[in-house]
């Protein structure tokens, strides 16, 4: 790659400064002018051509919708030859208003919309809306109803690293993988229907409890898929993970260094790939997890370089051997009793109030904050997703990688769009 | 041209009068019909039955079910597939660069018939240089999809073109030292002469007759993928980051089109690589002999393509199965790798059969 040339920019100059300004004018909310890497051909020196950085450069402008982007958004690609040498990211195309529609809603809606705040996760965002009411109602919540949603909760984070590896591997073009993996999955989504009834969006979990008790064989079935899922580990690392050309396209690439981790807020097995031990699950007590013994793994940079695409496949491969562990744990330990404390009313008033709470999702940290004026629908409903801090380091991380790359970045950084346009 | 002649007319002029007309037609119109006959006959069905087969063993194993509503096992989807294809139509308006560039390298793509060696009679062009015209061909095939990736104007186009181009040019090298091997055996590089020296056992085949001749196997069939831009090694192509590059652009009967010459491509180097060093179609000699002495030509060069057709199948599904189950490599790995590895290493063959066939023939 070249050298990128630094330089200051005046706010004025800068196009990102441009268009932070005209933002509040809707007629023209994006300067005419403004293109990535403007500032780049500023640079030409007229005296001294030769001197100038490179000019040559090729401007790509990818999305909404590409097969290269994981989701809807905009890359704006400055490329010199095949190398990226610059890029910038637009997002906020699904306009799904997701924290407004939860204020303008009753408290029961509360749970069946948030459960779209991530849909692949549906749990983990009933989880943390759960949580924050319940603190806010002061509602207790039975231990047998606890158990339960932590198992829904470590399934849903196998069910989603399954589903990063096979982003990972299509992006590649392997296409085996991506078949025996979404196998697997399948497994773990039917568990998902014998308990809720539903594949997808559960709509499962109630203010001070779930919705239902465990289906009559679920344990059962839980611990069979467990073991499935521990063989078919092996066969995904003998098929797919030390696999020679694999290993060629991810050893090294798309570091991502401690420094950007803590200037972007990166959580969950992003920051865990880069050595971060930071896990809610060990530092929270509240979650549940305190009675459950397992570990937190972390990359371990086998590749050579701390944090690259492979150490985001391998932490999370491992988190899949946790989860089993921890699930299997939690079926021993599941007491008899009450699921729900007690049915709530449809219009049910939760009192005047407000909490935030945090629950260790699949991406990273999620976190909601809800406030309660008394009435029959939140006041104030906001969200702290883990996908925008993984695309505010996209401008940074990108910037030195071959465009062949690209779509193995961006799915190694597992981008859940939805939660980030919410 | 005279030997064009002669063997132009030996095999197609057997099949032409047995119909019991065209007697006295020039020497073109066989060969034309020769042509006709090879790409309908040998080349469509080869290419349906090896979709056939891809997609059934690939479903395999991917755990799937793959093909299995049209016909018997699905063994009627080809046929299913070639109708939808034909009546597919362009969205897009038509752009004349690229029917002129399509056309061009479809051309060149399908020059290649007339060295495709397909049995002791079914030889056209068996010249001292017919062993080289594929390396032309591939060439030519190459600029031809560089400029019709440049025509799109598009981003994909610009760098699916210029991988295109930059695979081949790495490639050719080391395929060209493979095919030298095989001369420096051989003596020869007319396809008569390739095929002869073999024998059916494969004791007597050019790649185990010494061990440098089956490194220039290796290097041949790799350097063959890296140069056709065939998967594994079709970073050039790649689908996530620029939607199959020159393919991009292509819709309805032009994609076709152009699918059916990568799959060409593919099926004429895997032919090369079995003429070269897998025993050709050589029969076991009872059988040739008594089929000769009988003047049984028709049967014989039937039996000659089966055996050629079943090892190219061999060859190609081999590398199927591999391309299935590893991931795509990147462009400039390929290109390293082409450079790097198997260079040296054709060099490594070439010199290694050369001193081999020398202490032979002093000995």
């Amino acid at each position: 790659m070249s050298e990128t040339p630094t330089t200051e920019h005046s706010t004025s100059d800068h196009p990102e400064g441009n268009r932070k300004e005209s933002r509040h004018n809707t007629e023209d909310y994006r300067p005419k002018d403004y293109q990535a890497g403007a500032d780049y051909l500023a640079e030409y020196n007229a005296e001294f051509p030769l001197m100038s950085p490179k000019t040559d450069l090729t401007r790509w402008k990818i999305g909404p919708f590409h097969a290269s982007l994981p989701a809807s958004m905009i890359l704006n690609l400055v490329l010199d030859g095949e190398v990226i040498s610059r890029c910038s990211v637009e997002t906020g195309f699904l306009h799904k208003g997701l924290e407004k529609a939860l204020e303008l809603s009753p408290w029961s809606s509360l749970v069946p919309y948030a459960d779209h705040l991530d849909p692949e996760n549906a749990v983990f965002g009933e989880l943390v809306v759960c949580t924050a009411v319940e603190e806010i109602a002061a509602l207790e919540v039975p231990l047998r109803a606890r158990v339960i949603r932590l198992i829904l909760s470590e399934l849903t984070r196998i069910s989603a690293h399954l589903s990063y590896t096979v982003r990972l591997a299509r992006s590649v073009g392997s296409d085996t993988i991506v078949h025996y993996v979404l196998r697997d999955r399948e497994r773990i989504l039917d568990l998902f229907e014998l308990l809720t009834g539903s594949r997808f969006s559960l709509n499962f979990l109630r203010f001070g409890g779930v919705k239902a008790d465990v289906t009559e064989g679920f344990i059962e079935r839980v611990l069979e898929i467990c073991e499935l899922i521990k063989i078919r580990l092996k066969e995904y690392n003998d098929i797919f993970t030390y696999n020679f050309s694999f290993t060629r396209r991810t050893y090294g690439v798309a570091v991502l260094p401690v420094d950007m981790i803590q200037k972007c807020g990166i959580t969950g097995p992003n920051a865990r790939a880069s050595g971060i031990i930071l896990d809610l699950r060990k530092s929270s007590p509240a979650l549940g997890y305190d009675r459950i013994d397992f570990q937190v793994p972390i990359g371990r940079g086998e590749s050579g370089a701390l944090g690259d695409i492979h150490d985001r496949y391998l932490v999370r491969l491992r988190e899949i051997g946790q989860s089993i562990e921890i699930l299997k744990q939690l079926t021993e330990i599941i007491p008899p009793g009450d699921f729900l404390e007690k049915k709530l009313e449809n219009d049910i008033k939760i009192p005047t109030g407000e909490a935030y709470s945090q629950v260790e999702s699949p991406r990273g940290l999620l976190g909601c904050h809800i406030v309660s004026d008394g009435s029959g629908s939140p006041n104030r409903v906001q969200f702290r997703t883990p996908t925008i801090s993984n695309l505010l380091c996209i401008p940074e991380l990108i910037p030195g990688t071959r465009i062949e790359d690209l779509p193995v970045v961006l799915a190694s950084l597992d981008l859940g769009i939805a939660e980030a346009d919410r | 041209m005279n030997t064009l002649d002669a063997s132009a007319k030996l095999w197609t002029s057997e099949w032409c009068r047995a119909l019991g007309f065209l007697d006295g037609v020039p020497t073109w119109f066989y060969f034309f019909l020769a042509l006709v006959f090879t790409y309908c006959f040998v080349v469509i069905p080869s290419g349906s039955v090896l979709s056939y087969l891809d997609r059934k063993l690939s479903a395999d194993l991917q755990a799937r079910v793959g093909p299995n509503q049209a016909g018997p096992a699905g063994i009627l989807q080809p046929i299913a597939d070639f109708l939808k294809l034909l009546q597919k139509q362009s969205t897009e308006k038509s752009n004349w660069r690229e029917d002129v560039w399509l056309s061009i390298h479809t051309m060149a793509l399908y020059s290649t018939l007339a060295v495709m060696p397909l049995g002791t009679f079914a030889l056209m062009l068996d010249t001292e240089m017919s062993a080289f015209l594929p390396f032309w061909s591939a060439l030519v095939l190459a600029l031809g999809t560089m400029l019709l990736g440049f025509s799109q104007g598009t981003v994909p186009g610009w760098f699916g073109g210029m991988r295109i181009a930059a695979q081949t040019m790495a490639g050719s090298f080391p395929a060209l030292m493979g095919l030298l091997c095989t001369g420096v055996r051989t003596g020869s590089f007319q396809w008569s002469q390739l095929a002869t020296i073999q024998g059916f056992s494969p004791l007597s085949w050019t790649v185990f007759s010494n061990p440098f001749q089956t490194i220039a196997c290796l290097v041949f069939v790799t350097s063959g993928l890296v140069l056709s831009a065939t998967p594994p090694l079709d970073g050039g192509l790649s689908m996530s980051d620029i939607h199959g590059g020159v393919a991009s652009q292509l819709h309805g009967r032009k994609y076709s089109l152009y699918r059916f010459g990568r799959f060409y491509v593919f099926f004429l180097w895997s032919v090369i690589t079995v003429v070269l060093f897998l025993g050709a179609w050589i029969l076991p000699l009872e059988v040739s002999r008594f089929l000769s002495d009988k003047g049984a030509n028709r049967i014989l060069s039937i039996l000659e393509l089966i055996l050629l057709l079943f090892k190219t199948f061999a060859v190609m599904l081999t590398v199927i199965w591999i391309a299935r189950v590893n991931p795509r490599s990147r462009v400039d790995q390929i290109t390293s790798l082409a450079w790097k590895v198997l260079s040296p290493f054709s060099l490594i063959a070439l010199v290694g059969a050369s001193l081999w066939m020398g202490w032979r023939n002093l000995g």
